[in-house]
């Protein structure tokens, strides 16, 4: 009988390890190989979501970011994602000015952001964020927030995928998550 | 005699029990070299149990500027020791360059920070419990001024 219960208890500890879901990880790097410095930086979204909601100070109160007038080269992100939860799959917004262009598509439950910048420095910026992630930034009841902590918890269930990268002369920065803790390619 | 031995065996019993208090928490390293000719050599291995005992020795003048500093992001340093605690060792932060080499990891229990830039290297390792608590002197010590 207690052998029984011995091989019970292990199965069901495998079992649980099995079922446990594996951690998840966001990770930045920067490189920059004019000055060849290098950063890369690896957090459990865990980790992310339980530190976000803790922080009140500054522009991040209550899992939420004020981005009041924040604008990225000179779109208004808030507005954009507010315009494209109704909008049918594959349309496209385009904001064209001289020295940059600004394209974002909605695709296959993705939201695509390309800007190109070639007023200060040829750079490329491109973002692709699970629409479920882009819903839950939008989701706050206020105009100038963006809800990190609902951004984080719905990135939790994405796959693997590479968030942002930037190339530019001087400096390329990707941010990606997947379940590796270090970020190996 | 048989008092000696009861008493050696009091004595024993405690500080026994008062060496496993004081490991219970682990330990703070810390280690700095400098790498100049004669440069300085420090390695300090302090009971982790004796950080918050110390935090709160110190004059809370001492403490102001600091408690002031940190207050705000308490709740979120507190919350980050709780997070690592519960996570797998990860390198949380590597800079590299050319002059310096920084990495902070999570390993075991503790937050490992290791500097090597041209100047010295230092190794620091605290128990992730030992900055929640600390945290928690600090804020007492920030709401009692």
């Amino acid at each position: 009988m207690k052998r029984l219960l011995v091989v019970l208890a292990v199965l069901s500890m495998a079992a649980a390890a099995w079922a446990a879901p594996a951690e998840r990880y966001l990770h930045v790097r920067v490189d920059d190989p004019t000055s060849g410095q290098k950063v890369r930086v690896n957090i459990p979204l865990s980790l992310a979501a339980s530190v976000i909601p803790a922080i009140d100070n500054g522009r991040l109160r209550d899992g939420k970011v004020e981005i009041g007038r924040f604008q990225a080269n000179g779109v208004n992100v808030k507005q954009i994602l507010e315009a494209l939860k109704t909008a049918p799959d594959g349309e496209f917004v385009t904001v064209q000015e001289p020295g940059q262009n600004v394209r974002v598509a909605k695709k296959n439950g993705i939201l695509i952001v390309h800007v190109t910048d070639t007023k200060h420095e040829r750079q490329n910026v491109d973002v692709t964020v699970p629409w479920a992630v882009a819903e839950a930034l939008a989701s706050t009841s206020s105009q100038d927030q963006l809800n990190l902590e609902a951004a984080i918890q719905a990135l939790e269930k994405a796959g693997d995928m590479t968030l942002v990268t930037v190339t530019g002369n001087r400096q390329t920065v990707r941010v990606w998550i997947d379940s590796n803790s270090t970020a190996a390619e | 005699m048989l008092l000696l031995a009861k008493i050696g065996t009091g004595l024993l019993g405690t500080a026994l029990i008062a060496g496993g208090i004081v490991s219970c928490q682990g330990f703070v390293h810390v280690r700095v070299t400098e790498k100049q000719e004669n440069g300085m050599h420090l390695r300090l291995v302090l009971p982790a149990a004796a950080i918050p005992i110390a935090l709160r020795l110190v004059p809370n003048g001492r403490l102001a500027d600091a408690t002031r500093n940190v207050r705000p992001w308490l709740p979120a340093i507190k919350a980050a020791a709780s997070g690592l605690a519960d996570s797998p060792d990860v390198p949380l932060v590597e800079v590299a360059g050319p002059a310096q080499h920084v990495s902070v990891v999570k390993s075991g229990d503790s937050i490992v920070v290791d500097v090597n830039d041209r100047k010295e290297i230092v190794h620091v390792s605290v128990p992730l419990a030992t900055v929640r608590s600390a945290a928690s002197v600090v804020a007492e010590t920030g709401s009692v001024q």
